[in-house]
């Protein structure tokens, strides 16, 4: 029966749904440009969720550990072949979301009798010179979207409008690490939050406070907060000063902590 | 997609990528070889009080025929290992670019670095897979590998480590030298190290910069494979440091205030 054009648009949309769903509650990743390079920055419980995949290629995703797993070894594996094989010059993000995790994606997504993956990711280039620094974030059906400064995902598409919107007035690439990670901390609140709110106004009907988290920095430290009681910050970046060839480093709870200092 | 638990070597030819590592054997005629093969020559290794200070000359030659007077012999491999390689430069530098992207591998797929062990493990494997060649007179590699152990319980966590054709891997205390030039200087470390003024592991990075540029112009005094300083287009011995801090390379100026000062000195008459 899925052979009719109609029952195969609905088996997408189904999936859809499904997918859409397996997502909802994953914790937001951020990322964002700082003075010297680009940062990654999510609340995780536990689980690891930040990578190094390259020399200048960071990873991050949502969704289910096994899904995230094998899509981050079939990005390790594919650039560390073709890094070995010609040049580490040769190994961009580009080439690896474009040809090799996008189209993955996409086919066991459209592949209605296998599994989907179900995942978000987020991934993070530090270009060469100065040049071609940049975000892409995949979605679970194969489709991406990149941008030279900033990128989120997060559990619902409205939680990343929320966080896109809360970030678009920003210009970090002067900023100094700690208030970038502090922006982002409170970039990852906004699109936390309004996951939180969703869930709960399935119940009851009051859901129009999105906007006060935007506007009210107290209480948006509040949730954080509360959230630091049960989940970790987990940070990473690819670091322009850095002297070895590989720029990618796991942020230090030091860091971390000079971050979060003033509002604890 | 096969999950090969971090090992480089496994994944490479799961993609059927081979490295030159790989070439199988020609003629085993015993006969020597038809082609003159370039070759590496002297480097050395002290533990210094900091940890280990590594130098090498920078002459390769093929037969009696100096090919390139640029040759960089010390190869960082990560941020706390160095490989110096004396022998066929073809097969050293391959070795080293496996070594790094090997280290790099397991610590990206499995999360976690590779144990020091695990590291002089891999370098094993790949010696005793250039084995064929080594046997046929070309492409031999003897490395030798300098470390500082992060994890090490005593003050100077500096290491240095030293193979045999077949891969076999061994710890010196003190000092290792490797290539054609060192059967001329490890006598004279010995010495130094026994009755000298102070023992290696004593020194401090100057003092320990003195010694390894003065065997290095020791050994080019008798060994034509090694090079010297070279006046002529001022050419300096490479020299680097392994500390906790990582490594560093020793900067020309540094080295060409020391040649000055302790090595070039001439005899009154």
């Amino acid at each position: 029966m899925l052979d009719e054009p109609y029952r195969w648009l609905e088996a997408v949309n189904n999936r859809r749904d499904y997918i859409e769903d397996q997502l909802r509650g994953g914790s937001p990743v951020v990322g964002l440009r700082y003075e010297d390079g680009l940062l990654l920055v999510t609340i995780g419980r536990g689980q690891r969720k930040i990578f190094e995949v390259h020399d200048r290629i960071a990873l991050s995703a949502i969704g289910h550990s096994a899904d995230i797993e094998r899509l981050r070894m079939m990005a390790t594996d594919t650039a560390s072949v073709q890094g070995f094989q010609s040049s580490v010059d040769d190994v961009t993000l580009h080439r690896l979301t474009n040809f090799v995790l996008g189209p993955t994606i996409k086919q066991s997504f459209e592949a209605i009798f296998g599994s989907a993956y179900i995942i978000k990711m987020l991934m993070a280039e530090l270009g060469v010179r100065g040049e071609g620094d940049g975000f892409v974030a995949l979605n679970y059906d194969g489709t991406l979207q990149s941008n030279p400064d900033r990128e989120v995902i997060g559990g619902t598409h409205e939680a990343e409008t929320a966080m896109q919107h809360y970030l678009s007035a920003a210009d970090t690439s002067e900023s100094s690490l700690t208030d970038s990670l502090q922006l982002a901390l409170e970039t990852w609140v906004v699109g936390w939050g309004l996951g939180l709110q969703q869930t709960e106004a399935d119940s009851d009907e009051d859901a129009n406070e999105d906007s006060e988290l935007t506007t009210d920095k107290e209480r948006l430290h509040e949730v954080l907060r509360d959230e630091l009681q049960a989940g970790e910050i987990e940070g990473a970046v690819l670091e322009t000063s850095r002297r070895t060839n590989s720029k990618f480093r796991l942020l230090t709870s030091g860091e971390i902590d000079a971050a979060i200092a003033d509002w604890l | 997609m096969t999950n090969h638990k971090g090992n480089f070597l496994d994944l490479l030819k799961a993609n059927e990528c081979q490295i030159q590592l790989d070439l199988p054997a020609t003629s085993g005629n015993g006969a020597s070889p038809a082609i003159q093969e370039i070759e590496g020559t002297t480097v050395l290794a002290v533990r210094y009080k900091d940890g280990v200070l590594i130098g090498g000359d920078r002459r390769a030659t093929a037969g009696n025929v100096v090919m390139y007077d640029r040759a960089d012999k010390l190869l960082q491999i990560d941020e706390h290992s160095v490989l110096a390689i004396a022998g066929s430069p073809a097969m050293a530098y391959e070795m080293a670019r496996v070594l790094e992207h090997s280290f790099q591998y397991f610590r990206r797929s499995q999360l976690q670095e590779l144990s020091l062990e695990g590291k002089l493990r891999t370098l094993s494997r790949l010696i005793r897979e250039n084995l064929p060649m080594t046997l046929q007179g070309i492409g031999g590699v003897i490395p030798i590998f300098a470390v500082y152990d992060l994890l090490n319980e005593d003050e100077n966590g500096g290491k240095i480590f030293f193979y045999d054709a077949l891969g076999a891997h061994f710890e010196s205390t003190d000092f290792a030298t490797s290539g054609s030039g060192s059967v001329w200087i490890r006598g004279i470390l010995f010495y130094q190290n026994r009755w000298g003024e102070k023992p290696l592991a004593d020194m401090d990075e100057q003092e320990a910069t003195v010694t390894v540029l003065r065997l290095l112009d020791a050994a080019a005094e008798y060994d034509s494979a090694t090079s010297g300083y070279n006046p002529k287009s001022n050419i300096y011995p490479t020299v680097k440091t392994i500390t906790k801090d990582g490594i560093q390379d020793l900067s020309v100026e540094r080295l060409q205030e020391i040649y000055a000062e302790s090595v070039e000195t001439t005899y009154a008459r």
